[in-house]
C-alpha cells in the first residue's frame, strides 16, 4: 500500500451553485466514517511522522526528543547516498525504457480497425496479474545459469549467458525492465483515451494544408497529448521515487548495496535490524523524501490545472 | 475481552462486527493457560504429525496447560517487525547472538527463577551458557541447542565429479580444486556461499575464524573492529579466485538461508558451509534425499588461532507474559527442547515420536551440557537413530577434536550485515577492490562498535 | 467509424496501407509474445516436472505431464486459504472505501455544510503526501491504536481501515456528486425525504457508474498490495497470497512452486476477461484525462 503511487486527478472539485445548507447533526453523522478513518490513520500519522523524526523512538522506553539528530544520522549513512543514487538511476531507466514505449505502442494501436480491443486486452494483461507474482515468476526468467529462461532464448541466437541479477552492473536494468513490463499496459490504456480525444477538425486542418503522415503526428498529435505526457512523466517519477517491491523481492537490495532504494533504506532502518528498529531515522528520511515528493506532486497539480483550464 | 474490542470499534467505526485474534490474551483466568509455542515453518506432514503428537504428550501430563503452535523462525530482518508488532509466540527461539541484547532491553521475561529449579540448571556448558545469560549471571533464555559450523556436501554430485565422496576436502586447496572438477564435470556450483540476510556476515566470519583470525578484539570495555587483516583478505581473495577465476560458484549469489538449503538439497550445489546440525532442516523443510548428503568438518588453515565458528539457539519468553505463562513456557522448555537431553525417558518418548513420523532421529549436534550427558544421551536412542550416519562419520569422527570459537559478541548481527554487501560486492564484481571494501568495512564497524 | 491520424485518404494508398498493416502485424506478435507469452510459459511450467523445467526451460513437456503439481499446491501451498484471505481483505477494503466515500461525498457535495470547505482541503491535502511516510508512524498507530486498547496486528481490520482513508476516491465521488442535478435533490427534499432518504435513494442509486470505478480502483489496490499486510499480518493464516507466496518459496518444492503462481495467476486474469472492457475504461481513467 506505502509503495504504491495513488493516482492523482486533473480538476479540483467545482464551487456549488446553489446553496441549500445542511449543517445539521445529520451531516455530522455523515461525516464520520471520514473524520474517524482519516483521522486515525491519515491525519495523526502524518503528525506523528513529522514529531517521530526529531525523537529517539523504540517502543520500549518512552521516546526522547533528540533535536536534528535523526536527520544528520541518516545524512551520515553512507547507504544514504548509494541510495539516492539507485533510486535515480531507477526512475532514470524507468523513464528510458518505460516511457516511448507505451506512446509509440499506443499511437500504432490507435490505428488499428480491426480486433483493436484484442491489442488492448494483450497489452494489458500483465497489469492484471498480482505484482509478487510477476516478480516470482520473472525471478525464474532471469535464473542467470545458461539454462535460465531469458538465457535459454538468448541462447539460440548465440548470446549470454548473461548474469541479469546477479551482477552489480546488470541488476538494475532487469529490475527495471521487468517494472516496465508490469506497468506498460496501463500507460497505454491512458494514451489511447487521450488519443481519442484529439480532434478530427485538426486532423482534417492538417491535411487540408497536405501534411504529411508525419507532421500529423509530429505537429497534430504530440501537442494534444502534451498534459497527459507530463502528467505520466510525473507520475512516474512519484512511483519510482518509491520503489519497493522489485527491489525487496528481486535482490533484497544486493548484489552489494547495487539495489537498495530510498524506500529499502526506510523499510532496513525501521523493520530489518534485530535488535530493535531506527524509527527515528526511518520516519527522518521518509520527510526529507516526502517533501521532494510533496513538491513534485504541487508542480503536478498546478500544470495539470493550467491544462485542463485550457 | 471480545466484546470490549467489539465495542470500541463500533464508536470508533460505527460497524458492528469485529476479528481480534489475540482476544482474550490478558484476562487473567483461572481456567487452563494457553502457551503459544514456536513452530518451524514450511514443515513436511511428518514434521507436523510428530510435533502436534510431542504436544499432545506435553497436554497429557499438564493439564491445565493449552499448547498452541505458531509458525516461527527467526531472520534478522523479520525478527524486529514481530518484536514491536507483539506476535511473537510465548515461547520462540532467537540465535546465542541477539540474546544478551534482548535481555539487556529486557524485550524477553525474565524467567532465571523458574529455569534456576530445574534439575540440570547447573549442568550448562559454561560457554553455552554465558549467551543466555544477564550480566548478574542470572539466565533469562535457554541454550537449547549448540552447532559448530560444518562443510555439507552433495555425494552424489561428488560421484558425478568423479570425486570420491567418502574423501571429503580437508582443506581450502582441496575446497578449490573439488569444487572447480564439480562445476567442470556436472555444470553445478561446486561451492557455494550465503549471502543476505545477514547470513554473508556470518559464514564470512565462519571462514575468517577458519583462516586464523577474529573479526574484533575485546579489551576490557573497548571493542576494535578488526575486518581489515590479512587473514580476511586471504578469505576474500579464495571465494574471488573460485568465482572468476575457475567460475565454480554456480550463478546464484544471493542466497539466504532457507534459499541455500533449498538449492543444495535439490542438487544445485555441491558444497556449502553451514551449522553442522542442518540436516534436520533440510529433510524436514527441503525435501533432501538422504542419499545425497555428506558432511565434514570444516577445514582449518594449519595457524594456532584458527578455529571453528560455534554459536546456538536460545529458547526465550515474551516479555509481555503473566507469571502463569511464564511457569508454563519453562515447562515446555523443558519438555520440548531440553529434558531429551538429559533423561532417559524423555530421550526415549522424543526419539520413538520423531521416528514414527519418518522425521530424522541423530543428526550431530554439539553439547548443550557436558560431553558425557551429550554421549549418554545418544546412546539412549541408538535404536531409533535413522540417518545415515556412516555418511556424517567424516563430521561426526573429528568435530570434537577442533577448537570452537564462539561468535563476535559485540553489535554481532549489525557486523554480520554489513559485511553482507562485502562478499556479494566480491561475488558479483570481478574488478571489486577487496583491500578498499575491507578498509571501508572496517571503518563502519568500528563506528558501530564505539556507538553502541 | 470514428477516424485516427489516418484519413480515408492515406488508407486508400497502397504503401501507406501495407506499411500500417505490417507495424499492426509486428505490435500484434510483439504483444503476444510480451503479453501472453509469460503466462503461457507459467501454465506450461505448472505441469512439468521441477528437473525439466530446469534443465531445458523453454521444451514441451520431454518427460510428460504431471498434472499432480496441480493438486499438491492446492493442498500443500494451501492455495485456497490464502486466496480467500485475499478475497476477505479485499472485500473489506473495497467495502471501508465505499462507505468513507459515499458518505463523505454525501455530506460534502450535497448537504454541504459550512465547514466542508476545511474539510475537504485537509483532505485533498493528504494527495500531497507520499505514502511512503505513513508506513512507520501507521504502523505504530496499527500496533497501539487510539480508542482501542489492543493492538490491530493479525487482524484484517488493520488492512481494512487504513483502506478507507483514501482520498482519491473521496475527490472522485465528491466531482461526481457536484454535477448530479440538484434540482432531483431538491424535489425530493420537498417531498419530504430527510437526509438519510436521500442519501440511499436517490444519490446512491444515481451514482452508480463513480461507484463501480472506485470498486474496481478498490479491487485491484487490495489484489496488489503487499508491503502494508506483510508488515500488519505476521500470523501466516491471515495472509493473503501476495504475502505468503515468496514466504512459501523458499519450503515448496520447485515445479509445485510454479503451479501454485499460475493458480494465482489464473483467477485475476479469468477476472479481467469477464469485465474487460470496465477494467479498460477505468484504467483509462486512471490517468483521470478528460477526452
Amino acid at each position: 500500500m506505502a509503495a504504491e503511487t495513488r493516482p492523482v486527478p486533473l480538476v479540483l472539485p467545482r464551487r456549488a451553485r446553489v446553496r441549500i445548507r445542511g449543517g445539521g447533526l445529520s451531516t455530522l453523522v455523515f461525516l464520520i466514517p471520514l473524520l474517524l478513518v482519516f483521522g486515525v490513520f491519515s491525519w495523526i500519522p502524518i503528525g506523528r511522522a513529522v514529531v517521530m523524526s526529531f525523537q529517539e523512538t523504540n517502543l520500549v522506553t518512552p521516546s526522547t526528543f533528540v533535536g536534528l539528530q535523526n536527520f544528520r544520522d541518516v545524512l551520515a549513512d553512507p547507504l544514504l547516498w548509494t541510495a539516492v543514487k539507485n533510486t535515480l538511476y531507477f526512475a532514470f531507466l524507468a523513464l528510458l525504457f518505460g516511457y516511448p514505449v507505451p506512446l509509440v505502442a499506443a499511437v500504432l494501436m490507435s490505428e488499428v480497425r480491426r480486433f483493436k480491443s484484442l491489442y488492448s486486452a494483450l497489452a494489458y494483461l500483465p497489469v492484471v496479474i498480482p505484482p509478487v507474482v510477476a516478480v516470482l515468476l520473472w525471478k525464474f526468467f532471469y535464473d542467470a545459469g545458461p539454462t535460465g529462461v531469458f538465457n535459454t532464448i538468448l541462447g539460440y541466437v548465440g548470446i549470454g549467458p548473461v548474469s541479469w541479477l546477479q551482477d552489480s552492473a546488470s541488476v538494475m536494468p532487469s529490475l527495471v525492465l521487468e517494472a516496465t513490463w508490469a506497468a506498460a499496459g496501463g500507460t497505454v490504456i491512458i494514451y489511447l483515451a487521450a488519443l481519442t480525444g484529439v480532434s478530427t477538425d485538426l486532423y482534417e486542418a492538417a491535411e487540408i494544408d497536405r501534411a504529411s503522415i508525419w507532421r500529423k503526428v509530429w505537429h497534430v498529435t504530440m501537442p494534444q497529448l502534451r498534459g497527459v505526457l507530463l502528467i505520466t512523466f510525473i507520475l512516474q517519477i512519484v512511483g519510482t521515487a518509491q520503489v519497493f517491491l522489485e527491489p525487496f523481492l528481486f535482490t533484497d537490495g544486493g548484489p552489494a548495496n547495487s539495489t537498495t532504494t530510498l524506500l529499502l533504506l526506510i523499510y532496513n532502518y525501521a523493520f530489518a535490524n534485530s535488535l530493535g528498529g531506527e524509527y527515528g531515522m526511518a520516519t527522518a528520511l521518509s520527510i526529507m523524501l516526502a517533501v521532494v515528493l510533496g513538491l513534485l506532486s504541487v508542480l503536478y497539480f498546478r500544470l495539470t490545472r493550467g491544462w485542463s483550464k485550457s | 475481552m471480545k466484546s470490549l474490542t467489539a465495542a470500541a470499534l463500533v464508536v470508533a467505526v460505527g460497524l458492528t462486527a469485529c476479528s481480534s485474534t489475540d482476544a482474550g490474551k490478558q484476562a487473567t483466568s483461572t481456567g487452563p493457560v494457553t502457551v503459544k509455542v514456536a513452530r518451524d515453518p514450511g514443515l513436511d506432514k511428518g514434521a507436523i504429525a510428530a510435533f502436534d503428537q510431542r504436544v499432545a504428550q506435553f497436554e497429557k501430563a499438564n493439564p491445565g496447560i493449552d499448547i498452541v503452535p505458531q509458525e516461527y523462525n527467526w531472520t534478522a530482518t523479520t525478527f524486529t517487525a514481530q518484536l514491536a508488532g507483539g506476535t511473537l509466540p510465548d515461547v520462540f527461539t532467537v540465535p546465542f547472538t541477539d540474546g544478551r541484547g534482548l535481555i539487556e532491553r529486557k524485550q524477553i521475561a525474565d524467567i532465571s527463577g523458574l529455569v534456576g529449579g530445574l534439575p540440570y540448571a547447573s549442568k550448562f556448558n559454561a560457554n553455552v551458557a554465558k549467551a543466555g545469560q544477564a550480566e548478574d549471571g542470572k539466565m533469562w533464555a535457554v541454550p537449547i541447542a549448540a552447532y559448530g559450523q560444518a562443510l555439507h556436501y552433495n555425494r552424489t554430485l561428488f560421484k558425478q565429479a568423479g570425486l570420491d565422496p567418502d574423501k571429503p576436502p580437508a582443506t581450502w586447496d582441496e575446497v578449490r580444486t573439488d569444487a572447480k572438477q564439480i562445476a567442470d564435470k556436472t555444470g553445478k556450483a561446486g561451492y557455494a556461499e550465503l549471502t543476505t540476510d545477514n547470513t554473508g556476515g556470518w559464514i564470512l566470519t565462519t571462514l575468517d575464524y577458519a583462516f586464523g583470525g577474529r573479526t574484533e578484539k575485546l579489551d576490557s570495555d573497548k571493542a576494535t573492529a578488526e575486518l581489515d587483516t590479512p587473514e580476511m583478505t586471504a578469505v576474500l581473495q579464495q571465494l574471488k579466485d573460485m568465482r572468476w577465476t575457475d567460475n565454480s560458484m554456480g550463478s546464484n549469489f544471493l542466497y539466504d538461508w532457507n534459499g541455500i538449503n533449498q538449492a543444495f538439497a535439490s542438487g544445485q550445489v555441491g558444497m556449502y558451509v553451514s551449522g553442522g546440525g542442518n540436516y534436520g532442516s533440510l529433510v524436514t523443510q527441503n525435501a533432501l534425499k538422504p542419499v545425497d548428503y555428506g558432511v565434514t568438518v570444516l577445514p582449518l588453515m594449519d595457524k594456532p588461532d584458527a578455529g571453528v565458528l560455534g554459536g546456538g539457539t536460545l529458547a526465550t519468553v515474551s516479555a509481555k507474559s503473566d507469571d502463569a505463562v511464564k511457569a508454563a513456557a519453562v515447562k515446555w522448555i523443558d519438555f520440548y527442547y531440553l529434558k531429551k537431553l538429559t533423561d532417559k525417558d524423555a530421550a526415549v518418548l522424543d526419539a520413538k515420536t520423531t521416528a514414527a513420523s519418518k522425521q530424522p532421529v541423530g543428526a550431530p549436534q554439539l553439547p548443550v551440557f557436558d560431553r558425557a550427558t551429550y554421549d549418554e544421551s545418544l546412546q539412549w536412542v541408538a535404536s531409533y537413530v535413522n540417518v545415515p550416519q556412516q555418511q556424517l562419520k567424516p563430521y561426526t569422527d573429528k568435530m570434537f577434536d577442533q577448537q570452537l570459537v564462539t561468535e563476535p559478541v559485540r553489535s554481532t548481527q549489525e557486523v554480520y550485515k554489513l559485511l553482507d554487501p562485502v562478499v556479494q560486492a566480491v561475488l558479483t564484481k570481478k574488478d571489486a577492490d577487496i583491500a578498499d571494501l575491507l578498509k571501508k568495512a572496517d571503518a563502519e564497524a568500528q563506528a558501530l562498535l564505539d556507538r553502541n | 467509424m470514428s477516424r485516427g491520424i489516418l484519413s480515408p485518404a492515406d488508407w486508400r494508398r497502397p504503401r501507406v496501407r501495407w506499411t500500417a498493416f505490417g507495424l499492426h502485424g509486428v505490435l500484434l506478435a510483439v504483444l503476444f509474445v510480451v503479453g501472453l507469452g509469460p503466462m503461457l510459459w507459467l501454465a506450461k511450467a505448472a505441469i512439468t516436472p521441477t528437473q525439466d523445467t530446469l534443465r531445458s526451460p523453454l521444451a514441451l513437456w520431454p518427460h510428460g505431464v504431471d498434472w499432480s503439481n496441480l493438486a499438491t499446491a492446492w493442498t500443500r501451498v494451501e492455495v485456497d486459504k490464502y486466496f480467500l484471505n485475499t478475497v476477505v481483505l479485499a472485500a473489506g477494503s473495497w467495502f471501508m472505501q465505499l462507505l468513507v466515500a459515499t458518505t463523505a461525498g454525501y455530506a460534502l457535495s450535497v448537504l454541504r455544510p459550512r465547514y466542508g470547505k476545511v474539510i475537504t482541503a485537509v483532505v485533498l491535502a493528504t494527495l500531497f503526501v507520499p505514502a511512503v511516510v505513513l508506513l512507520v508512524p501507521l504502523y505504530l498507530t496499527i500496533v497501539d491504536p487510539p480508542l482501542l486498547k489492543a493492538s490491530l496486528i493479525n487482524s484484517f481490520w488493520a488492512v481494512w481501515l487504513p483502506a478507507g482513508a483514501n482520498a482519491f476516491n473521496i475527490l472522485l465521488v465528491q466531482r461526481f456528486f457536484d454535477n448530479l442535478p440538484r434540482e432531483v435533490f431538491e424535489a425530493a427534499r420537498v417531498d419530504g425525504a430527510g437526509p438519510f432518504r436521500l442519501f440511499w435513494s436517490v444519490v446512491l442509486p444515481m451514482s452508480r457508474p463513480i461507484l463501480g470505478v472506485v470498486s474496481v480502483f478498490a479491487i485491484i489496490g487490495a489484489w496488489k498490495d503487499f508491503l502494508w499486510p506483510m508488515l500488519v499480518l505476521p500470523d501466516p493464516n491471515l495472509q493473503p497470497l501476495s504475502v505468503r507466496l515468496p514466504a512459501l518459496q523458499k519450503f515448496v518444492e520447485f515445479d509445485v512452486f510454479l503451479a501454485a503462481l499460475a493458480i494465482s495467476t489464473v483467477i485475476p486474469v479469468l477476472l479481467f476477461g469477464l469485465f474487460q472492457r470496465f477494467f479498460l475504461n477505468s484504467g483509462a481513467l486512471n490517468g483521470a484525462v478528460k477526452g
